[in-house]
C-alpha cells in the first residue's frame, strides 16, 4: 500500500523516517515495532547460545562430579597407573584403557595420515577434473556411513582375513581396530587436506615450476608445506573422531582388560570398556563412578583436541 | 440394484458396530488401569514384550513400558523406584557370585531359560565334562587336544561381567568356578547376538549362550554326555538352565500382580512363551 502511494518519489533518509512514523499504527510506531522485533530476535539468539554453553558445562560438571567420587575409595595413583581392572574385586586401574586409547589412536594415525595425504594430493594435483567431480562426492558419502556398519564389516570380513593371513587364533586387537578406524577417518582427513591443498595459491606452484622444479619437488617442497596447517587441522579432526569412536571398536578389539602390548592381543580402550560395562553396573558404586571418570577423561581429551583445532584454524591457511 | 448395495453397506456397518460394541463392552468390564514399567534382562525382553501386548489387549487402560539394559539393572531400578518390575536372569533376592542380594525384593518365577556351551563347528569335540568345562573357562586347559580334540588353541569367548547368562553359566555349568579374565586367546562380548557371531566365525572358539540362540552354524556341547535339549531340561538330566524372574518391591499388588499372574498363567505359559522357545514353569514341576 505504502509503496504504491510513494512510488516514483525519492526520499531523503529523514523524510523516509518521518513517513514511516506517519504511516504506522496508533499504538506502536513502525520504528518502535521494528526495534522490538530486532531486540527480541537478538535475545532469542543469545539465549540459544547461552543454552548450548550451559548444556556443555553441565555435562562436563556432571561427569566430573560423578567421576571424582571414584577417588573416595581408589587412590588417584592406582586409578591412573595401575593395570589391574578387576571391578568385582574392587580393583580399578584404568591405565590399560588410557594406554589403549592412545595406542589405538596413534596406530590409526600412523596408517591413515600418509594414506589420506596421498589421496588428497592425487585428488587435488593429479586428477583430471571429471574424475575429481566423481571422487569428491564419493569421499563425502563415506563420511556419512554409520560406524556400526564399519564395525560389522570389521567383525565379519576383516577379522577372518587377518586370521587367515597372520595365522593368529583370534585376530582381535588394536591392529584390527586401527584398520577399521583408518577406513572411517580416511575420507574426513583426505577431504579436508584436499581442500587445504586446493587453497594453496597458484602463484606458489608457478614460481616453483619457473625455478625448474619437477612436479614431485613442487608438491613435496612447496604445496604440502604451504598447506601444513590445514593438514594438521584435518589430522586432529580425524583423531578426534577416532578417539571417541565406540561401536566399531567394541566389535573388533576383543574387550579384555590387558595391556595392548601386541598387535593381535584382545584389549580394551576407554570407549569400548564403558559401553561394555555401563549397562551391568550397580548405580551407586565405585565401579559406576570409575566408568564416569573414564568418560570424563575422554571428554577432556576431545576438548583439548577441539581447542587445538581452533588454534590452528585461527592461524588460517594463507 | 442400488438399494441392495446400500442395504449391504448398512449391514456391514451394523456388523462392525456390533463387533466394536462388544469389544468396548469387554474392556469396560475390566476395571484394571495403571502403568507398569519393566526394566532389566535382555534375555527376558521378548517374553515381556509379548506378554505386555496380550495383556494390553485384555486391559486397554493399562500402559506397560518395557526396556532392557542387562539383568542387574532390573532389581537396581526396582530398588530406585524407577521400575515396578525388574526382569532378572537370576534370583536377585539371594546372593550370587559377584552380586549381593537385594533386600526386600520378591522374586517371581516367570520362565525357564536353558543354556548351552557352544563351540565353532570346526571343533571336533562334542562332549565335555564339568571338570573339563571348568578347566577351559578358567584358562587351565588351553588346547583342544587336552580334551580329546585336534591340536589347536582354545579360543574362549565370554560375556562381560554382570550378564545374567554369565552368572547362570558360572553357577550351573561351572559350579561357581571363576572365569579367567585375560589372555591372548580370550575375549569378551557384549550381548547374546555378539556371542553368536563370535562363535560362528571364530575357529576353535568356545562360549555359551541361551539355547534359543543356538544355530546350525555352531555346535552345542553335550555336558557330561547329556545333550542340551528342551526334553533333557524337562526330564531333569540337563542341569544348565535357570529360572527367569520378575523382581518386585515386596509382594506384587494391583495391576503389577495382575500382569505377573497373566505371565504365569497356563494360557500364556503353554502358548506364547513356548512359541518364544522358553520352557513353561509347569514343565519343571517334576524336575
Amino acid at each position: 500500500m505504502m509503496e504504491a502511494q510513494t512510488s516514483g518519489r525519492a526520499y531523503s533518509g529523514e523524510e523516509l523516517g518521518r513517513s514511516l512514523e506517519a504511516s504506522s499504527g496508533k499504538i506502536f510506531s513502525r520504528k518502535a515495532r521494528l526495534s522490538f522485533y530486532n531486540r527480541t530476535f537478538k535475545i532469542i539468539c543469545i539465549a540459544s547460545a547461552v543454552f548450548v554453553c550451559l548444556i556443555l558445562f553441565s555435562i562436563l560438571f556432571l561427569m566430573g562430579r560423578t567421576g571424582v567420587l571414584t577417588f573416595e575409595t581408589v587412590s588417584v595413583k592406582d586409578f591412573f597407573l595401575s593395570t589391574d581392572w578387576v571391578p568385582e574385586n574392587e580393583q580399578y586401574g584404568a591405565f590399560v584403557f588410557i594406554f589403549g586409547t592412545f595406542a589405538l589412536t596413534l596406530l590409526t594415525m600412523v596408517i591413515s595420515v600418509p594414506l589420506s595425504v596421498l589421496i588428497a594430493v592425487f585428488l587435488s594435483e593429479m586428477t583430471p577434473t571429471w574424475l575429481k567431480t566423481a571422487l569428491r562426492p564419493i569421499l563425502d558419502l563415506l563420511v556419512g556411513i554409520p560406524s556400526v556398519v564399519y564395525g560389522f564389516l570389521g567383525l565379519t570380513v576383516l577379522i577372518p582375513m587377518l586370521r587367515a593371513t597372520t595365522g593368529t587364533n583370534m585376530g582381535d586387537g588394536i591392529l584390527a581396530a586401527a584398520i577399521v578406524l583408518t577406513i572411517m577417518v580416511l575420507p574426513t582427513i583426505s577431504r579436508i587436506t584436499d581442500d587445504s591443498i586446493v587453497a594453496v595459491p597458484k602463484k606458489f606452484r608457478d614460481a616453483s615450476y619457473a625455478l625448474g622444479s619437477t612436479r614431485f619437488q613442487t608438491i613435496v617442497r612447496v604445496v604440502l608445506p604451504a598447506a601444513k596447517s590445514g593438514i594438521m587441522y584435518a589430522v586432529i579432526l580425524g583423531m578426534a573422531r577416532a578417539i571417541g569412536e565406540t561401536m566399531a571398536v567394541v566389535m573388533v578389539i576383543g574387550n579384555t582388560p590387558q595391556l595392548a602390548d601386541a598387535l593381535f592381543k584382545p584389549t580394551s580402550v576407554l570407549t569400548s570398556n564403558i559401553v561394555m560395562q555401563i549397562a551391568n553396573v550397580p548405580f551407586d558404586s565405585t565401579w559406576n563412578y570409575a566408568l564416569y571418570m573414564m568418560g570424563f577423561i575422554l571428554l577432556i581429551i576431545s576438548l583439548i583436541m577441539i581447542v587445538i583445532v581452533r588454534m590452528i584454524q585461527g592461524r588460517g591457511v594463507k | 440394484m442400488k438399494t441392495k448395495w446400500i442395504r449391504n453397506i448398512g449391514l456391514a456397518v451394523m456388523a462392525l458396530s456390533l463387533t466394536f460394541g462388544s469389544v468396548s463392552a469387554v474392556s469396560a468390564s475390566s476395571k484394571l488401569s495403571g502403568r507398569i514399567v519393566v526394566n532389566g534382562s535382555s534375555a527376558l525382553l521378548p517374553l515381556t514384550l509379548q506378554a505386555a501386548n496380550e495383556f494390553k489387549k485384555l486391559n486397554p487402560k493399562v500402559r506397560i513400558s518395557a526396556s532392557a539394559a542387562g539383568s542387574v539393572t532390573g532389581p537396581q531400578s526396582v530398588r530406585k523406584g524407577i521400575a515396578d518390575i525388574g526382569a532378572c536372569d537370576w534370583d536377585a533376592s539371594t546372593d550370587v557370585p559377584g552380586f549381593k542380594k537385594f533386600d526386600g525384593q520378591v522374586a517371581n518365577k516367570v520362565a525357564v531359560i536353558p543354556f548351552a556351551a557352544v563351540a565353532n563347528s570346526n571343533v571336533g569335540v562334542s562332549s565335555l565334562s564339568t571338570a573339563q568345562l571348568q578347566g577351559i573357562f578358567s584358562g587351565k586347559i588351553t588346547n583342544w587336544k587336552e580334551v580329546g580334540g585336534s591340536d589347536a588353541d582354545i579360543v574362549v569367548v565370554n560375556r562381560a561381567f554382570g550378564s545374567g547368562t554369565r552368572v547362570n553359566f558360572q553357577v550351573k555349568a561351572l559350579n561357581g568356578t571363576d572365569f579367567m579374565t585375560k589372555g591372548s586367546n580370550y575375549k569378551e562380548v557384549k550381548s547374546s547376538g555378539d556371542m553368536k557371531t563370535a562363535i560362528e566365525t571364530t575357529p576353535n572358539a568356545i562360549g555359551y549362550i541361551d539355547l534359543v540362540y543356538v544355530t546350525a552354524k555352531m555346535k552345542a556341547m553335550k555336558i557330561n554326555n547329556v545333550a542340551p535339549s528342551e526334553a533333557n531340561v524337562i526330564n531333569g538330566s540337563y542341569k544348565v538352565w535357570a529360572y527367569g524372574y520378575y523382581m518386585t518391591k515386596g509382594q506384587p499388588s494391583g495391576v503389577v500382580k495382575a500382569f505377573i499372574d497373566y505371565v504365569q498363567s497356563t494360557k500364556f505359559q503353554t502358548g506364547s512363551l513356548k512359541k518364544l522357545k522358553f520352557i513353561p514353569l509347569s514343565a519343571m514341576k517334576n524336575a
